[in-house]
């Protein structure tokens, strides 16, 4: 079926199918089994609203239990499961998989990616939202420093593929180097430091998102305590770091966590760049090794993933939860 | 008025600003006017050596109609919409529906329903590939548009429905308490009291759906294998290996996977960051 029919058939049937559904259900809970009349009245209308919540909630809970809860705890038992799915290891695939180095290898950029990614992308971001906040044209240096956001990781790769080319002739780096009489490298295969190059994307789309939401904090700063700050002689990085950075510990610690977790299943740009050659594989493009070929050990990566992300997803259940008392 | 305006600064602070923050916007911009140029020279600046330069002739329209003649970018285009605008519809709604029944009932199950939504928002899809792609392999969705539509519904739906339940909340109760009293329908309530008022909402939601779906790479290359399915953003690496060593084709056919959002993203933007702010800090 050709693909604008196909978009057209599921609009069609999603939205459709989902405003006559729920037309179709209040209607019938209202009037046919919960009439609001007869001896029953007020029961009824109670039991009606009892109810009604599961009628808003159940398409939403039908697509997530398929697509979500059933796929979680699918992963986790097909990891228990050989490369064909026939024969049940136990934590055959983690051992084996802890006792390669090509794991190790991307398990330990993964935590360099993790510690650096969200370190750099919060800083950057909290020093232009102040830098630019005091500037005239400052919301059209945001909108330059946000554009990358809008950017697919596969596009943003493409473009830094110009920056590292090695060819001078391309890449932009190699063009400075050689301009200034150096030999031309291939940054992308300098081992260690090609990992920091490739987590410079990931920081140049990120800072973006932090500095959004950063500078609505800082705008969400009391002008009094800088004003007081000001008067009793504190200088500009004395406000900024002693008066307004401390009144926005808590925003920079979502800032924080929302990248770490994006940055720990971010698998587009190593993927792209370097398909994990040159010693800076990370653990979801190393999944990627097996996804047709493995379905067992790449389940357990999967889940390795997963609980490594669990302590940044908990501790965000419990902020949610004291925001909401 | 604290901070000052920086007109009113030092000279010398004046000037270092006005100095190192233009040099430091034009490096973060680097990249992207670089492939830009680059998407607009004529195939024989590159082979000369002049690729920062000016270049020796503007060849935009030649270049741009080469890559949708000598590829299959336009289809690429046509599925990345095609899949991109349902699943921002179908989201969009599901959301409100249930981020209403979340907000608006008080009952037992609505708090820990609400955490689940918060941590599957988190859940890192890599644990989803396997299963997701078996399943779409034995429904005969694999490998076409409706699939990946159904997929980035239901795993979009979970934010979306975060992002509307924290919105309703956020509504004056009073209005819809008193509807009830008037003996509205519960439905009626919901399409004519808070459909109207969650608008800022649904337009930020769509706006972030809409990048964050045309972005996707990992569904794209997860669930679909041939070109009839395939959108821009994996289209585009099979074009990068089609048009090897010609830069000016690889650079135009990635600008085009890049303007859809980055349009959407400048029309758009008060509603973007308005989303990404409510999203992040709620």
């Amino acid at each position: 079926m050709n693909p604008a029919l196909q978009g057209l058939v599921t609009i069609f049937i999603g939205v459709g199918g989902c405003m006559a559904y729920f037309y179709v259900s209040n209607l019938i809970l209202d009037k046919v089994i919960y009439p609001a009349k007869g001896p029953n009245i007020s029961q009824n209308i109670n039991r009606a609203n009892l109810v009604r919540p599961w009628l808003f909630l159940l398409p939403v809970i039908i697509l997530l239990t398929l697509y979500l809860v059933y796929p979680v705890v699918g992963s986790f038992v097909r990891s228990l499961y050989n490369r064909s799915g026939d024969e049940f290891i136990g934590l055959g695939n983690y051992s084996s998989l802890i006792g390669s180095s090509d794991f190790r290898v991307a398990f330990f950029n993964n935590a360099l990616w993790a510690l650096v990614v969200p370190a750099l992308s919060t800083f950057l971001g909290l020093v232009i939202a102040q830098l630019t906040d005091r500037l005239s044209w400052g919301n059209i240096a945001k909108s330059i420093i946000f554009m990358p956001m809008a950017i697919s990781f596969v596009g943003a790769s493409l473009i830094w593929k110009f920056v590292y080319a090695p060819d001078p002739d391309i890449g932009l780096i190699n063009a400075i180097l050689t301009s200034f009489g150096m030999e031309a490298v291939d940054v992308l295969q300098i081992p260690f430091w090609n990992n920091l190059f490739l987590m410079v994307l990931l920081i140049w789309v990120q800072t973006g998102f932090a500095m959004v939401i950063l500078s609505a904090a800082l705008r969400g700063v009391p002008e009094e305590t800088i004003e007081a700050a000001i008067i009793d002689g504190a200088n500009p990085f004395q406000v900024f770091f002693k008066i307004q950075v401390p009144q926005i510990v808590a925003t920079i610690i979502v800032v924080w966590t929302t990248i770490t977790i994006g940055t720990l299943k971010i698998f587009d740009i190593v993927y792209a760049m370097t398909g994990g050659n040159f010693g800076t594989q990370i653990l979801p493009s190393y999944m990627m090794q097996f996804m047709f070929r493995d379905d067992g050990r790449a389940t357990a990566v999967a889940v390795l993933i997963m609980i490594i992300v669990s302590p940044v997803v908990i501790s965000n259940v419990r902020q949610a939860r004291k925001e909401l008392r | 008025m604290f901070p000052k305006p920086i007109e009113k600064a030092s000279p010398a602070t004046q000037l270092s600003y006005k100095l190192f923050l233009p040099v430091a916007l034009f490096i973060w911009l680097l990249p992207m006017l670089a492939i830009v140029m680059t998407s607009i020279r004529p195939a024989a600046d590159i082979n000369s050596g002049n690729v920062f330069g000016w270049p020796s002739d503007f060849q935009m329209i030649e270049n741009y109609t080469a890559v949708f003649i000598q590829s299959e970018a336009w289809t690429y285009l046509k599925n990345s919409f095609w899949i991109t605008v349902p699943t921002m519809i179908i989201s969009v709604s599901l959301a409100c529906l249930a981020g209403y029944a979340l907000a608006i009932y008080k009952f037992r199950a609505a708090l820990p329903l609400f955490f689940i939504f918060v941590a599957g928002n988190f859940v890192p899809y890599q644990i989803l590939m396997v299963p997701v792609r078996d399943l779409s392999v034995k429904t005969g969705l694999y490998d076409t548009v409706t699939g990946l539509v159904l997929f980035h519904s239901a795993f979009q739906t979970g934010f979306c429905t975060l992002f509307m339940r924290n919105f309703i909340k956020a509504l004056p109760f009073d209005l819809i308490e008193s509807a009830r009293i008037e003996g509205v329908g519960e439905f009626r309530i919901f399409w004519y009291v808070v459909l109207p008022l969650v608008r800022p909402a649904i337009a930020a939601l769509a706006v972030l759906i809409f990048t964050f779906v045309w972005n996707d790479f990992f569904w794209a290359t997860v669930l679909t294998q041939g070109e009839a399915s395939k959108p821009i953003t994996a289209g585009v690496r099979a074009l990068n290996g089609q048009f090897v060593n010609n830069w000016h084709l690889v650079s135009a056919a990635s600008l085009l996977a890049a303007v859809p959002p980055v349009a959407m993203f400048f029309l758009m933007q008060k509603h973007f960051i308005a989303g990404l702010t409510l999203g992040a800090v709620k």
